[in-house]
C-alpha cells in the first residue's frame, strides 16, 4: 500500500494542486508589489518586506516539513506534502488524521491495515474539516472587509468620536493575546503539567522562549543603537535559531 | 503698469507665481490622490475576484483529489465514515475556522487573508510573519499600505514553505535521518516557543502595561486547568478579547487625559 501511496501518479496529483497554489501566490505577490509602487510606497520597504518574510519563514517551514516526515510513514509522502503545503496546519493534520483513522476502523493511524477506501476516506475528512476558512473567505471576505472599512453611518459617527485610531491598537492587542495564550500554556504546562502545582512539567519551551526573547533583545539593540538596521530582516529567524539550539542543551 | 509688465522677481509677480504654484501643487496633489484612489479601488476589486477564484478552485481541487486518488487506488471514500468523523472532530475545527476568519481577516486585509486561508499554518507562521512585516514597514492596520505589506508577506511566506517542503520531499531520503536525529529532535519540537519568545519581546517591550495582565491571567488559567494546554489555539480568543478590552480602556484614558 505504501508503494501505491508514494507512486508517481500520487506525486502528480498532489504536485499539480501545489503548483496551482504556488502560481496564485506569485500572482498575489506581483500584484501587491506593483500596486504598492503605484500608490507611492518606497520599493525599498516592499523589497525589505519580502526579504524579512522569506527569512522569517524558513525555520517554521522546516518544522512543518517534519510534519510531512511524521505523517509519511502512515499516509505516504505526497498527501502530507500537499496537506502541509496547502491549507493545512501542523497541529491540525495529525489530530484529524488520527480521528479519521479511528472512523474507518483502523484504531490508530498506521500503514498496517490501510486500504484504498480507508486512505481516500481519511484524505477526504482531512480536506473537509479545515476548509471553512476558505469557504468563509469566498463568501464573506469582501463584505466583511467593506464593513470594517466603511462602518454604517450611525456607527461611523460613533467611531469618529471614540474608536478612530483604535483599529491598529486592537490588532496589536489581539496579537499580544495570542502570544500570551501560548506563553501561558508553557508556564501552565511546567507548573501543573504533571499534576496541580507539582512543578515537574517540561521547562524546555519556557527556556526556549526566554532565550529567543533575549537574543531578539540583542538584535534589536544592535539594529537601533549600532545602526545595523539590516539585521531586522533576520532578527526573528536568528533568535528562533538560537532558541531552538538552546532546546538541544535543555 | 499692470503686474504683467513688472520686472521678473518683483514682489507682486512672485506673489502671483506663488499663488499659481500653490494652485498647481494643489491640483497636482488632487490628481495624484484621485489616481491613488482609482488604483486602490481597481486593485481591491480585482483582489476579491482573484481571491474568490483561488479559493473556489483550491476547494474543488482539495475535495476532488481524494475521489481522484480513490479512483486511482481502487477504493472510493466511505461517505458515512466521513460524516461520522466530521461530527466527532470536524465540528470543533469548524468553530475554530469561524473564529479564525473573524479575527485574522481584519489583521491580514483582503489579499493576505485569501492567501492565508488557502495556504494554512496561520498561527504558527502566517500571522506572526505578517505582524513582523507590518512592524518593519511601519504600516497601520486597516490602511492600504498595510494591505499591500500583508499580502506581500503572506505570499512570500507561503512560497517559502512550498519551496522548503518541495526541496525536503525531493531530498527526503538523505534529510530524514538528520532532521529526525535524537539530537535535533528537541530543537524542532520547539519551533513555536522560539517564535513566540522572539515575538513576545518585540510586542511586550512596546506595550508592557497591556501585556502583563493577559500573560498573568492565561498563566493562572493554564496552571489551574492544565488540560487546556491541548486547546491552546482555542484559548487565543479569550486572551485576545481580554487584551482588546484592556487596550480599549487604555485608549479611552489616553484620549480623555
Amino acid at each position: 500500500m505504501l508503494k501505491q501511496l508514494n507512486s508517481p501518479v500520487m506525486y502528480l496529483i498532489c504536485g499539480c494542486i501545489i503548483l496551482f497554489v504556488a502560481i496564485m501566490c506569485v500572482v498575489f505577490l506581483v500584484r501587491a508589489y506593483r500596486a504598492g509602487k503605484a500608490i507611492g510606497m518606497d520599493p525599498k520597504i516592499l523589497k525589505r518586506t519580502i526579504t524579512s518574510s522569506a527569512t522569517f519563514s524558513i525555520l517554521p517551514s522546516v518544522g512543518i516539513f517534519l510534519g510531512v516526515i511524521a505523517l509519511s510513514g502512515s499516509l505516504g509522502t505526497p498527501w502530507p506534502w500537499l496537506r502541509l503545503s496547502v491549507i493545512g496546519a501542523l497541529h491540525y493534520e495529525t489530530q484529524v488524521a488520527e480521528a479519521a483513522a479511528e472512523q474507518v476502523g483502523l484504531g490508530k493511524l498506521t500503514i498496517q491495515g490501510m486500504t484504498p477506501t480507508a486512505f481516500s476516506t481519511i484524505a477526504l475528512l482531512m480536506s473537509i474539516c479545515i476548509m471553512w476558512g476558505m469557504i468563509l473567505s469566498f463568501f464573506f471576505n469582501k463584505s466583511y472587509i467593506n464593513r470594517l472599512e466603511h462602518p454604517k453611518a450611525g456607527k461611523k459617527k460613533k467611531g469618529k468620536s471614540g474608536s478612530s485610531g483604535f483599529g491598529d491598537m486592537a490588532m496589536t492587542a489581539m496579537f499580544i493575546g495570542l502570544v500570551s495564550a501560548y506563553l501561558g500554556s508553557y508556564i501552565g504546562g511546567f507548573v501543573s503539567g504533571k499534576g496541580l502545582f507539582t512543578f515537574s512539567g517540561t521547562l524546555t519551551p519556557i527556556i526556549v522562549a526566554v532565550v529567543s526573547a533575549l537574543v531578539m533583545a540583542v538584535f534589536t539593540w544592535l539594529a537601533k543603537k549600532k545602526n545595523m538596521g539590516w539585521l531586522e530582516n533576520f532578527s526573528i529567524a536568528g533568535s528562533m535559531l538560537v532558541g531552538m539550539i538552546a532546546a538541544i542543551f535543555c | 503698469m499692470g503686474d504683467s509688465k513688472k520686472a521678473p522677481g518683483t514682489m507682486g509677480q512672485n506673489g502671483n507665481i506663488g499663488k499659481t504654484e500653490n494652485k498647481e501643487n494643489f491640483n497636482c496633489e488632487n490628481t495624484e490622490n484621485i489616481e491613488r484612489v482609482k488604483t486602490l479601488e481597481k486593485y481591491s476589486g480585482r483582489t476579491h475576484i482573484l481571491g474568490r477564484f483561488a479559493c473556489g478552485v483550491t476547494l474543488l481541487l482539495l475535495v476532488g483529489a481524494p475521489f481522484l486518488i480513490g479512483k486511482y487506488l481502487g477504493g472510493m471514500p466511505d461517505l458515512k465514515a466521513v460524516a461520522g468523523g466530521f461530527v466527532s472532530v470536524g465540528l470543533v475545527w469548524t468553530v475554530s475556522s469561524f473564529v479564525e476568519f473573524l479575527v485574522y481577516t481584519p489583521m491580514l486585509g483582503s489579499g493576505g487573508s485569501y492567501l492565508a486561508f488557502i495556504t494554512g499554518n496561520l498561527i504558527n507562521m502566517k500571522i506572526p510573519c505578517a505582524m513582523n512585516a507590518r512592524d518593519i514597514a511601519g504600516t497601520k492596520a486597516g490602511t492600504p499600505e498595510n494591505e499591500i505589506i500583508s499580502t506581500l508577506s503572506i505570499a512570500t511566506s507561503s512560497l517559502v514553505t512550498i519551496i522548503v517542503l518541495a526541496l525536503g520531499v525531493m531530498l527526503l531520503v538523505p534529510l530524514q535521518p538528520i532532521l529526525q536525529s535524537p539530537v535535533l529532535e528537541p530543537a524542532f519540537e520547539n519551533v513555536v516557543p522560539a517564535l513566540f519568545g522572539a515575538m513576545a519581546y518585540q510586542y511586550y517591550r512596546k506595550n508592557i502595561k497591556l501585556s502583563l495582565a493577559p500573560l498573568i491571567v492565561m498563566s493562572i488559567l493554564f496552571i489551574l486547568v492544565p488540560s487546556l494546554t491541548s486547546q491552546t489555539s482555542l484559548m487565543i480568543l479569550p486572551a485576545g478579547a481580554l487584551s482588546i478590552i484592556l487596550a480599549w480602556i487604555m485608549f479611552k484614558k489616553e484620549k480623555t487625559a
